[in-house]
């Protein structure tokens, strides 16, 4: 069922969801960043927002977590799991990052299933803000996550004028409008078709100049994309491992044990494809020594037919985040561009 | 979770991110869209700048040398035992000096000079990389008469023409590579100078190839091809320029290649040029010469007195523009004002209200060899100064060494006396960065255990030798940098409406400029063909804030596993033609000695040319002596 809520309504539901835990949202940083934090009061919550450049992917994965704790005991060592057990609402999320975490979750549920990851998901509330005008870089409609959203929302919210459309997806959604069940009514069919305009319109702001995955999918899993390509564009790359970093749907890591008080607390943390070492063996070797190889592997793994069919959808949301972050020009868009023409900066 | 605003601890480019702290402990970094610079941008080191902090073998005591061993202390017997000590030094006539740092905040470094020269009475004040970019500084300085950049990072993007005299740029200082790709993604012509055909060398639109120390041959090339008739239009010059006719006469001979002639065309006829040059390798004045070479060809080309045109001197590290700037020279005062500028003397003797020694001091390589008593601040000679060992073996032998830093170095074990201090993360202050922004750092975190910011430690020290006044935050230690530093002026409170990156150092007046050209000399000889060259490049990964970083310092410490003997880089053709396979040793001869390396291959360099990176130098180090390129006879070992 659809249902609204009246503008003025939105402060009362957000005083109660923050009562019932962690309330995460989009708010003005200290410098002018749109960033997510995690808010005290619904004054905070800004409406009208470009979507942060850092991703909400570290409230189920982090750049730092903590794993296990090590003590030692005697001659064995004792290991205990760390969960985090904290329930947050991410609000205010874009559809292309609703469909990032709903990515990530997948991933994590294959088995082996990754218990740290799914705990944290499985107790995250995703409230979403449809997109009536997509940002400029973002490209969503070329990767089916955006700019409205049919699945993968506990709620999607759309900004309808005097109310809010509010789509519930799940029964996380379901719980999130019942701490206040007089807040909302059944959507107006005026309401809905609003709706519907609005999803029109926001579809037809993307020009020409969007992702063709298509035919750039052909090419990379049939191995005609030509050596020298790949040579030229990775003179291209700075290798920061921002691409990686703030994707979405990137979740590659490495692990690391941190002493503190006399304990071992095995941490996984961020790490990116692109970076030399992050394939280099004990032995010195590496099977991806050069940057052209890396960036091979980043591009087949998020864009080949091979992992198409196992994961349904290209390894990117749209998000056009790694227009903005990439310290060289080889972001998503640029890279398909070259890999569907076969050429490169000519 | 907090996220904090704070300015980027690696290279002087000068990035600006979020900390993301979770229950006190670091857990991220964040980008941001807003700061000037970086701009939504990162690099590598960037990305995991809050893995040192967190990760590293960090100091949280002070400790003090009891019966031989260094057994924890409290602050209050370390600063009395670090104060009686250096009294006891001074009053026995023995030397003592302090060693700053560019990893050290401005309000740390000037707290250091002014505790060597109030305090202790000396003008022993130095850091060590200074050692590294002195001679790059001298160039520009004969040339400009000072060392201040006349173009920002973001200038950069819009310049028709880039002159790079390439160490590699991509590594060095990603973020300023960024800028040159954008140029070059829209049209500019990049021309690269240097010995190795390097990722930026690869997208230039001509490479010029020197062997190394010899930028400057090419650079008098190219001033050649400008100054001859038809060479292009130097009549806009807004600033006299002396020793025009010298230059003239200097230049006639040179000879100039069909390339030269293309690359100084560009360079004559943009409207908006770069000049970047990082300090790199050379032997003797060689760097100094480059670098005045080309800071000459932007004068004569007249992109130094044009707006968004100009040079940049690539510094590699955070803050050493913030360590000159304060002072931190045994020749010059805060405000890097000369030592003998009686006028600038005795304003910090007003300020400071003490006598000041008016005799020059030692630089940092020096200073390590002949004092008794010295006080490191966040650094390690031995990573940093060209002669490592030799840093080191020197470091062991002073009477009396006090370290201050917030990680475990080499000088920090054998240290007398270690204070343990804040990381950049951990305290607030400023850094300088090339271009010259005044940048804050924030409190992410509290230091760990009983480390305390930097700052306060130095400016108790400085009360302790009578050179204090007290100071309640680095806002103060601020207001007094904006009294003794000119070009500093009323900069605590422009603090008070920090914007990302607003705050800037003056220009210094360019009054005029004086011309040089470098007059370059042959290196090889018969007997010994081939070159040996110390890279050039900060050798990042000895600095804790990589060393201690999991992510980024696996590539040097699998460096140091696999080559415990270190290497040398040859190119596949000369490695061919002294049948020596990758792995197996040469011994390479100069006129200071030998030594027996492993070889590596290295498809980028040019036979005859030999490269051994920073981190390995110690094992050539007999090779090498004093210089940093020399000529070399290459043999099976």
């Amino acid at each position: 069922m659809v249902f609204a809520i009246q503008r003025p309504g939105m402060a009362k539901w957000l005083e109660k969801l923050l009562e019932g835990g962690e309330v995460i949202a989009p708010v003005r940083g200290p410098c002018g960043d749109v960033v997510f934090s995690t808010i005290r009061s619904p004054a905070q919550v800004i409406w009208d927002f470009g979507n942060p450049l850092h991703p909400p992917k570290r409230f189920v994965l982090p750049q730092t977590d903590p794993l296990v704790t090590i003590k030692r005991n005697g001659h064995r060592h004792e290991v205990e799991p760390i969960y985090d057990d904290a329930r947050r609402i991410l609000f205010n999320v874009r559809s292309c990052d609703v469909k990032g975490i709903a990515f990530l979750t997948r991933m994590h549920e294959m088995e082996p299933a990754d218990a740290s990851y799914l705990r944290r998901a499985n107790r995250l509330t995703v409230i979403s803000l449809a997109c009536t005008t997509p940002c400029p870089p973002g490209f969503c409609v070329c990767t089916d996550s955006g700019p409205f959203l049919s699945d993968g929302y506990d709620i999607q919210l759309t900004d309808v004028g005097k109310s809010y459309l509010v789509e519930v997806g799940s029964e996380k959604g379901e719980a999130a409008i019942s701490v206040v069940p007089s807040l909302f009514r059944k959507a107006t069919e005026s309401e809905l078709l609003k709706r519907k305009k609005l999803e029109t319109a926001a579809r037809s702001h993307f020009g020409q100049e969007t992702c063709h995955f298509a035919s750039a999918m052909r090419r990379i899993s049939t191995g005609r994309v030509q050596d020298s390509l790949w040579d030229k564009m990775s003179d291209w790359c700075l290798e920061c491992g921002g691409c990686n970093l703030i994707c979405p749907t990137c979740y590659c890591f490495s692990v690391k044990d941190l002493r503190r008080d006399g304990t071992w607390i095995r941490c996984r943390m961020w790490d990116s494809c692109q970076y030399a070492a992050f394939t280099l063996e004990a032995s010195g070797h590496n099977p991806r020594e050069h940057r052209k190889e890396r960036m091979k592997r980043r591009f087949f793994h998020k864009v080949s037919a091979q992992y198409y069919t196992r994961d349904s959808t290209v390894g990117c949301v749209g998000c056009g985040r790694c227009i903005k972050v990439c310290l060289g020009t080889t972001d998503m868009p640029a890279v398909v561009a070259a890999i569907r023409k076969g050429k490169w900066h000519e | 979770m907090s996220t904090v605003p704070t300015t980027c601890p690696f290279c002087a480019c000068g990035c600006g991110f979020y900390l993301l702290a979770n229950k006190g402990e670091l857990v991220g970094v964040a980008p941001s869209e807003t700061h000037p610079v970086s701009l939504g941008r990162l690099c590598a080191r960037g990305w995991g700048a809050h893995e040192a902090a967190l990760w590293g073998d960090r100091l949280r005591q002070p400790l003090i040398n009891r019966h031989g061993n260094l057994e924890t202390a409290s602050w209050v017997e370390a600063l009395d035992d670090v104060t009686r000590r250096f009294r006891d030094l001074i009053a026995a006539g023995k030397s003592v000096g302090v060693l700053g740092s560019p990893r050290a905040s401005n309000e740390e470094n000037y707290l250091a000079g002014k505790l060597a020269r109030a305090g202790f009475q000396t003008n022993n004040v130095d850091f060590c990389f200074h050692s590294i970019c002195r001679p790059l500084f001298a160039g520009l300085e004969d040339v400009c008469g000072d060392y201040a950049p006349s173009i920002s990072l973001n200038d950069i993007e819009a310049s028709e023409t880039i002159l790079l005299i390439e160490g590699d740029l991509a590594q060095t200082h990603p973020r300023a590579a960024f800028s040159v790709m954008k140029a070059v993604e829209a049209g500019a012509h990049l021309v690269t100078i240097g010995y190795s055909r390097t990722q930026m060398a690869r997208l230039s639109s001509l490479h010029l190839q020197t062997t190394p120390g010899n930028e400057g041959e090419v650079i008098d090339g190219l001033l050649a091809a400008v100054l001859r008739p038809g060479g292009g239009d130097r009549t806009s010059l807004a600033i006299p320029c002396e020793g025009y006719d010298a230059l003239l006469r200097n230049v006639e001979a040179v000879k100039i290649t069909e390339e030269m002639r293309q690359a100084a065309d560009w360079i004559a006829h943009a409207t908006r040029a770069t000049f970047l040059m990082a300090p790199t390798s050379g032997y003797g004045d060689q760097t100094r010469n480059a670098a005045a070479a080309l800071a000459t060809l932007a004068a004569v080309t007249g992109h130094l007195d044009r707006p968004d045109s100009g040079l940049l001197p690539l510094l590699a590290r955070s803050n050493v523009r913030g360590a000159c700037d304060m002072g931190v020279a045994p020749d010059r005062l805060p405000g890097h004002q000369p030592l003998c500028d009686q006028r600038a003397q005795q304003r910090l003797q007003d300020l400071w209200g003490k006598k000041l020694p008016s005799t020059r001091g030692l630089e940092a390589e020096s200073l390590l060899q002949s004092v008794s008593g010295l006080i490191v601040l966040a650094d390690d000679p031995s990573a940093v100064l060209p002669m490592g060992g030799r840093a080191l073996a020197a470091l062991g032998k002073i009477e009396f060494l006090v370290v201050l830093d917030a990680f475990v170095t080499p000088p920090s074990r054998i240290a007398h006396a270690v204070l343990p201090i804040a990381c950049f993360a951990e305290t607030e202050g400023t850094l300088t960065n090339m271009e010259g922004r005044v940048q804050s750092l924030q409190v992410a975190t509290q230091p760990p255990g009983e480390a305390r910011p930097g700052w306060q430690v130095l400016a108790e020290l400085c009360a302790r030798f009578d050179a204090g006044v007290s100071y309640n935050s680095t806002t103060d230690v601020l207001r007094e940098i904006a009294q003794a530093a000119p070009r500093y002026a009323r900069m605590e409170q422009r603090a008070s409406d920090d914007e990302w990156g607003g705050r800037w150092v003056k220009d210094p007046d360019r009054g005029k400029f004086k011309l040089y050209a470098t007059g370059a000399a042959a290196l090889t000889s018969a007997e010994r063909p081939h070159v040996l060259v110390r890279d050039g490049a900060f050798d990042w990964g000895r600095d804790p804030l990589v060393s201690f970083s999991p992510t980024l310092s696996r590539d040097s410490q699998s460096q140091q596993k696999l080559f415990p003997n270190g290497f040398v880089e040859i190119c596949k053709q000369d490695a061919d033609g002294l049948g020596v396979p990758v792995g197996r040793q040469v011994k390479l001869t100069s006129v200071h000695g030998n030594a027996v390396v492993p070889i590596r291959l290295r498809a980028d360099l040019k036979p005859g040319v030999l490269l051994v990176p920073y981190a390995f130098r110690d094992h050539v180090a007999n090779v090498l002596g004093t210089d940093s390129v020399t000529a070399v006879k290459v043999e099976q070992a």
